[in-house]
């Protein structure tokens, strides 16, 4: 006879929880399929990769690609450029993503419109974008010394004289409309009820920004960051598309030298250890940023 | 964490599941050639040429089955190349930049051999005693051919004979000296008498012009003699930097810069091969255009260039490869190709051809020909080449764009090829 009453009823719970998850996973399943084949596996593979190295990649090493990568000059200036790269993206994203959402939260007649258009470059195509710029700013034949001459400006050769600045500039004129869009969110979501209370409390423009408003966008500038480092360190169409990592290897970022490694020196072995060293940077440079940010949240 | 004995099944009983699936997934996958009725065909984007058209439909007709044409730019092509090969996959068969590139896959077994066709075959297709010896010696290593040149070209001089003509010059230039004194003269506001390649190939002529080898396999040695090397690189740079005759080149990977400048009249000379014939042409037709020799230094030279055809080693179907290849090389469809598209090949009886005489910028490729010359002979058979190349591109764009000293960027870039040979 089964249990009646009180009894039964953790019972009853337990086999409803069990038939829950069955579900859950059952729905879950084509989603952990997926990732299984397209992500963990080729992760898995390539760690295996990196052990060997040669054309074939079957020439065992263990740990040498990686003992390799540590003092190989070319992958440590490719770094060195990338993470140059990146403080640049990440920071100007920061600053002018702030600057704009404050400007398109006000109530300006427009301000849709101008929202709109700030997110175009970031809708348009890595290799538009890249051919774009790299016509522009063509010394030669590009339209902007054009009009610079025109206007009786010097002419500029930023592609030459400063090729990661140039990159840093046009990955960040593609980005900022969602960095900003980012903000703006985060912006409307600050209870105005803040700034009410500090205006009683005689705080000027810039009081109530530094104290209500930027503390308050700590979550967003976290996720801005975090979103905004690990795809600067990830970085291959622009310097491709723009400057092919010169002059010389100026502008060679990371990943330009990991494609080359695996394409061009046919070194997939080599190519696989300086994925998973860049892997272990990313992931150790976003837990810094999120702690650091959770700490600053918190405070 | 507490892991329960229901959840240690659980999880047995998903990496039991999961197991194979990976194995499955880790297998290469089947030839792209199993398909009986299918046969591939990788080539250059920029050549599906109509007289190939021609020739590939017949073949289909003739031999029953369908033609995968996939097209591709050179850089897009050799990725693909290397993920068919990592991945078990192959084209039948694939047309290469050069003998080198090709020469730099069969050190690593993945290009078939072909003296057994050419035994078969050879005297009948006029190959190799219609072919200039170069274009035969850059798809050799260890004694076998694994490729046959199809189109065979060179860099020579392009001059706008308006230009020259306005600048009171009779002739194009024949050496250094004469270069340096007509780009002068005809530097003149906007107006550049001379436009350099960002692309460090385009270098190549000047240092064969002054008998520099880029490898010597005997030591290994690279870019001897030395005083050579040096002087040849930097009278590229001093044409940019300190006569101011040549604007500085833009990095890239776009080699078109010095050919829309020419074309724009914004340079009187550049150094370029008959790839540009058309969009020059078609451009500026107003423009007069001249070809003249290479340049002559200690010795009038230039570098090897063009494309031909390689068989994969895991080709499926050679004997249909081989066929289709000895159609697409046949004197017939070279001549028609030349007439389309100002290709130019690499047989002897092309450049006798009443045609290629006949037509006054063929003859002048045609008669270039015999100065060139493969600017890196002996180094793909390391295995290097390209490690080397990226070397070698600093060294030019840093010289020819960063005016880094051209002692210090020779140094870098020996101790750089160095190190990737060994």
């Amino acid at each position: 006879m089964p249990p009646s009453g009180p009894l039964a009823r953790p019972a009853a719970r337990g086999r409803l929880a069990r038939q829950r998850a069955r579900t859950a996973y059952l729905l879950l399943a084509p989603a952990l399929v997926f990732f299984a084949l397209m992500f963990f596996y080729p992760i898995g593979a390539e760690l295996t990769t990196s052990a060997f190295t040669g054309v074939r990649a079957d020439e065992f090493v263990g740990f040498g690609n990686y003992t390799r990568a540590l003092t190989d000059p070319a992958a440590r200036h490719a770094f060195l450029v990338t993470l140059r790269f990146a403080v640049g993206v990440v920071v100007v994203s920061l600053v002018l993503g702030i600057a704009a959402a404050m400007i398109l939260n006000q109530r300006l007649r427009g301000r849709l419109v101008f929202r709109g258009i700030l997110l175009v470059p970031y809708l348009t195509s890595v290799a538009i974008v890249g051919l774009l710029w790299r016509n522009i700013l063509d010394p030669e034949l590009g339209i902007l010394n054009r009009l610079l001459g025109s206007a009786g400006l010097p002419e500029q050769n930023w592609l030459n004289e400063h090729p990661v600045a140039t990159i840093v500039a046009i990955a960040v004129w593609q980005d900022i409309g969602y960095a900003t869009l980012l903000f703006i969110a985060g912006l409307q979501g600050i209870p105005e009820t803040y700034y009410e209370a500090a205006r009683v409390d005689g705080a000027t423009p810039w009081q109530r920004f530094r104290h209500v408003t930027l503390p308050l966008l700590v979550p967003t500038t976290v996720f801005v960051s975090v979103i905004g480092t690990i795809t600067a360190l990830q970085q291959f169409a622009l310097p491709y598309l723009v400057t092919d990592g010169g002059p010389g290897d100026a502008s060679d970022l990371y990943v330009f030298r990991v494609y080359e490694t695996a394409f061009g020196f046919r070194d997939f072995g080599y190519a696989s250890a300086l994925s998973y060293l860049l892997l272990i940077v990313i992931l150790a440079l976003s837990i810094v940023q999120l702690r650091a940010g959770r700490r600053d949240h918190g405070a | 964490m507490h892991l329960s004995r229901r959840n240690l099944l659980r999880l047995g009983a998903a990496a039991a599941t999961a197991g194979p699936l990976m194995t499955a997934c880790s297998r290469a996958p089947e030839p792209a050639t199993s398909n009986p009725g299918t046969f591939t065909l990788y080539t250059n984007a920029g050549h599906a040429y109509e007289a190939w058209k021609q020739v590939v439909a017949q073949f289909e007709k003739d031999h029953d089955v369908t033609v995968s044409w996939q097209k591709f730019q050179w850089p897009d092509l050799q990725t693909k190349l290397q993920t068919d090969f990592a991945a078990g996959t192959t084209a039948d068969l694939v047309e290469q930049p050069g003998g080198s590139a090709t020469v730099g896959l069969a050190v690593s077994g993945d290009v078939r051999a072909l003296d057994d066709y050419i035994a078969k075959d050879g005297k009948a297709l006029g190959y190799p005693d219609d072919w200039q010896a170069a274009a035969v010696d850059s798809w050799r290593h260890e004694g076998k051919i694994y490729g046959i040149q199809m189109a065979l070209t060179c860099n020579l001089l392009f001059y706008n004979k308006q230009m020259l003509s306005q600048a009171g010059l009779t002739a194009p230039p024949d050496n250094w000296d004469d270069f340096l004194a007509a780009a002068k003269a005809l530097t003149k506001g906007d107006v550049y008498g001379f436009a350099p390649n960002q692309d460090y190939t385009y270098s190549h002529p000047w240092l064969l012009q002054n008998g520099v080898r880029y490898f010597n396999p005997d030591g290994k040695q690279l870019l001897t003699p030395s005083p050579a090397a040096l002087e040849a690189l930097q009278f590229q740079a001093d044409l940019v930097h300190k006569h101011k005759v040549a604007p500085v080149p833009t990095a890239s990977n776009d080699y078109s810069g010095p050919q829309k400048l020419f074309s724009a009249k914004r340079a009187a000379m550049i150094i370029t091969g008959p790839w540009d014939l058309k969009p020059i042409r078609e451009g500026s037709p107003d423009i007069e255009l001249g070809l003249a020799l290479p340049l002559r230094k200690t010795a009038r030279a230039t570098n090897l260039a063009g494309a031909g055809f390689f068989i994969p080693a895991k080709s499926g179907k050679p004997d249909l490869a081989w066929d289709l290849l000895k159609r697409i090389v046949s004197l017939e469809t070279q001549l028609k190709v030349s007439k389309e598209a100002g290709l130019t090949a690499p047989r002897k009886s092309w450049a006798e051809s009443t045609e290629i005489k006949s037509d006054p910028v063929m003859k002048a490729v045609a008669d270039a020909l015999p100065f060139a010359a493969p600017f890196d002979a002996g180094l793909p058979a390391t295995g290097k080449k390209a490690e080397v190349d990226a070397a070698y591109k600093t060294l030019y764009q840093e010289v020819m764009v960063s005016k880094k000293p051209v002692q210090a960027a020779v140094t870098s870039f020996v101790d750089a090829a160095k190190r990737a040979i060994g």
